[in-house]
């Protein structure tokens, strides 16, 4: 049936069909993702757990597990979002379902062959954008670019005069995390080498945070929330100084990442007043979630989405609280290259973003399939899962690195500090194993609810149904 | 776009405009349901915003989390090789009495980060017998005094701070409390705030509210 969308005419593929093919997609993803995370700490709590072959030894596996969770997972839970929500905000349909499926289509392929050239050792050895530079180029022109074209045409060919928040995020998100990814590989393209490579790496991974996956994220709950309590949104007017505080300090800040390297000491300053100056965009989010969801709370417990979507909001205040401290003088040489940062890097993207992405794939999937979940009880087992799973792992690195950071300063020899951080090592097994764990329910939840979910009426809203069934 | 100017604190917008946004909020069915509500900022809000922009300036400046500077070590490579030290048995001893000195003559010394510093900054008696040649090496040199160079791992390294210019045209390599990054921080901060107020108050006064339809 792919195969008979693709080749043939936009007007003849069903709504949402790129929807679902992103949002099966990027739950896959998901799943090869946190399985490959889950067999990383294997290797970290248990050193003797397949040794002996270079394709499992930890260099090769640990960027495969981190670009398959952002560039498959995240990423494709957010083009998802962004073909049912853009339309669905703008009154109108899809710009073109054809070309959504043809991203999805190279996103999968170009995924594939890049996760495959990494894990064979192929690599530029720069964190966050690890691809061979040919790679960068068909993610940037294969999948980002298309995926902005057929969002902002979307929003161009709306049948509203106004644009809501969330489709002012997605739109000028898309067209921003291609800027980054072209300036933030240039490196590779030009052959920088020393601090000009380390900046401009660093500003690559920032921005990818700074400037797509936590603004978008924060734009799915200024569409999910509003949709599923029945409220609006609180203020329009927090709404813009949200997207214009991320548009100001978030971009700014890159060289916070390198608080120890030799870059003039004053981009340092202004970095880490603008890394805390990241709290106001923050606080706009949470405050107007928080205050839209009034004499709504009862569905935090009751309704699944809601759950997922309020779990990620509520984790955008550890995030920020400790993102904006983090990377101040004063902290940053404590924590600096500790676990600490592994756990703060996992509270973004496993906690708030995961969270808030979950929900509205969870519900663009039932919208779209025009079916109800098929066990509430799976989707809720998926809930606890990931969420135990996630604050056991979160706790233990975060615990891990500040024994870390202490023998770093203190001198301590490094073997100790490996004994010292074993229990929490396994810890993190455990907790990254129960989100991996999690994930296979939440995948064969939604194949069986593609398969045999009940079916919704017409014009009915699945979180409208919820004691129907 | 109608503009008014007399009440800014009121509205940037003339009645018209602001009537013809709160209709549009009302009655456009963005998705089904959708709608932006027209609430003002709430105080506590506001407050928190402000005490944001304070702190990121208050807890980013030069007095916190500075690298150990090479000043820092100049007693301890001054008594190292004494009678005093010499006797001590272990590095562990040498480096107790030696930390206990430079915290001693510390409390004395202008600077008064320079104890906290010392505290935050330990070493032990191998990073000193690297460091102590360096050390001797840029006393001898006049240029730039101990403070101005930065100890990074093993090696002593003139710092990256772009300071005052002194009388003799070298410009110093110490954090001025005018650092060129708050600076830009401030028109940043500056332009940021004037823009929400022009974006914020360009939208109807929060005393009125979209007529929503039922549906």
């Amino acid at each position: 049936m792919l195969l008979k969308y693709l080749t043939g005419k936009n007007e003849d593929i069903p709504a949402g069909s790129s929807a679902i093919f992103f949002g099966f997609s990027s739950i896959f993803w998901f799943v090869v993702g946190t399985g490959l995370g889950s067999f990383n700490a294997a290797k970290l709590a248990f050193p003797d757990f397949v040794t002996g072959t270079e394709l499992f030894a930890f260099g090769h596996m640990r960027q495969v597990h981190v670009l398959a969770v952002i560039v498959g997972w995240i990423s494709m839970a957010f083009a998802m979002t962004m073909m049912y929500m853009t339309p669905a905000l703008g009154n109108t349909k899809l710009w073109s379902e054809k070309l959504g499926l043809w991203t999805g289509m190279m996103w999968n392929i170009g995924l594939s062959t890049a996760l495959l050239s990494l894990w064979i050792g192929i690599t530029s050895g720069r964190e966050y954008s690890d691809f061979a530079w040919p790679l960068d180029l068909v993610i940037l022109l294969g999948v980002i670019t298309p995926l902005c074209v057929n969002v902002i045409m979307t929003i161009a060919h709306r049948r509203t005069q106004g644009i809501y928040i969330t489709n002012w995020f997605f739109g000028s998100c898309t067209f921003m995390v291609g800027i980054v990814l072209l300036v933030g590989n240039s490196p590779e393209y030009f052959h920088l080498t020393g601090l000009s490579e380390a900046y401009l790496t660093w500003w690559n991974a920032h921005n990818l945070l700074g400037l797509w996956i936590t603004p978008v994220a924060a734009a799915i709950a200024y569409y999910t929330i509003p949709k599923l309590t029945g409220n609006p949104l609180y203020s329009h007017r927090i709404g813009h100084m949200h997207f214009w505080s991320i548009i100001v300090f978030y971009s700014t800040p890159a060289s916070h990442h390198i608080m120890s390297s030799p870059i003039p000491e004053w981009l340092k300053s202004f970095a880490s007043v603008e890394g805390v100056l990241i709290l106001i965009p923050a606080v706009a989010f949470v405050a107007n979630i928080l205050l839209t969801m009034k004499g709504k709370w009862t569905l935090f417990v009751e309704n699944i989405e809601t759950k997922f979507s309020m779990t990620g909001v509520l984790l955008a205040i550890p995030l920020n609280m400790q993102g904006g401290f983090q990377q101040t003088r004063s902290i940053n040489w404590y924590i600096h290259g500790t676990g600490w940062i592994v756990a703060h890097a996992h509270l973004a993207l496993l906690g708030m973003s995961t969270f808030l992405e979950i929900a509205a794939v969870y519900f663009g999937l039932q919208q779209m399939l025009k079916r109800k979940v098929y066990s509430l009880a799976l989707a809720n087992i998926h809930y606890w899962f990931v969420l135990i799973g996630f604050c056991i792992y979160w706790i233990s690195m975060t615990i891990a690195g500040l024994i870390q950071g202490a023998g770093k300063i203190y001198e301590v020899p490094y073997i100790d500090v490996v004994i010292a951080e074993h229990p929490y090592m396994i810890a993190r097994w455990v907790g990254g194993t129960m989100v991996f764990t999690g994930n296979l329910v939440w995948l064969f939840n939604m194949w069986m609810t593609a398969r045999a979910g009940t079916v919704l009426p017409e014009g009915r809203y699945a979180h409208e149904l919820a004691y129907e069934r | 776009m109608g503009w008014k100017m007399d009440n800014p604190l009121y509205s940037l917008s003339d009645e018209q405009e602001q009537q013809d946004i709160l209709k549009k909020w009302g009655e456009e069915r963005m998705g089904g349901l959708i709608h932006p509500g027209n609430n003002r900022l709430p105080f506590p809000l506001t407050f928190l915003i402000a005490l944001i922009i304070l702190t990121a300036f208050l807890i980013t400046m030069p007095i916190w989390g500075q690298r150990p500077t090479a000043e820092l070590y100049k007693v301890h490579v001054e008594l190292m090789n004494t009678p005093e030290v010499e006797r001590l048995a272990t590095p562990e001893e040498k480096m107790k009495y030696l930390d206990a000195e430079a915290m001693k003559r510390s409390a004395s010394h202008p600077d008064s980060r320079n104890k906290g510093q010392l505290e935050r900054h330990p070493i032990y008696w191998d990073d000193l017998l690297n460091l102590a040649p360096q050390i001797i090496e840029l006393q001898k040199q006049t240029k730039y005094p101990l403070d101005n160079f930065t100890v990074v791992g093993d090696k002593i390294v003139l710092a990256n701070f772009e300071g005052n210019i002194r009388p003799d045209g070298v410009r110093e390599r110490l954090q001025p409390w005018w650092d060129k990054g708050f600076t830009i921080d401030v028109f940043y901060v500056g332009y940021y705030c004037l823009w929400m107020v022009i974006m914020i108050k360009r939208l109807p006064h929060f005393s009125k509210k979209p007529q929503v339809p039922a549906y």
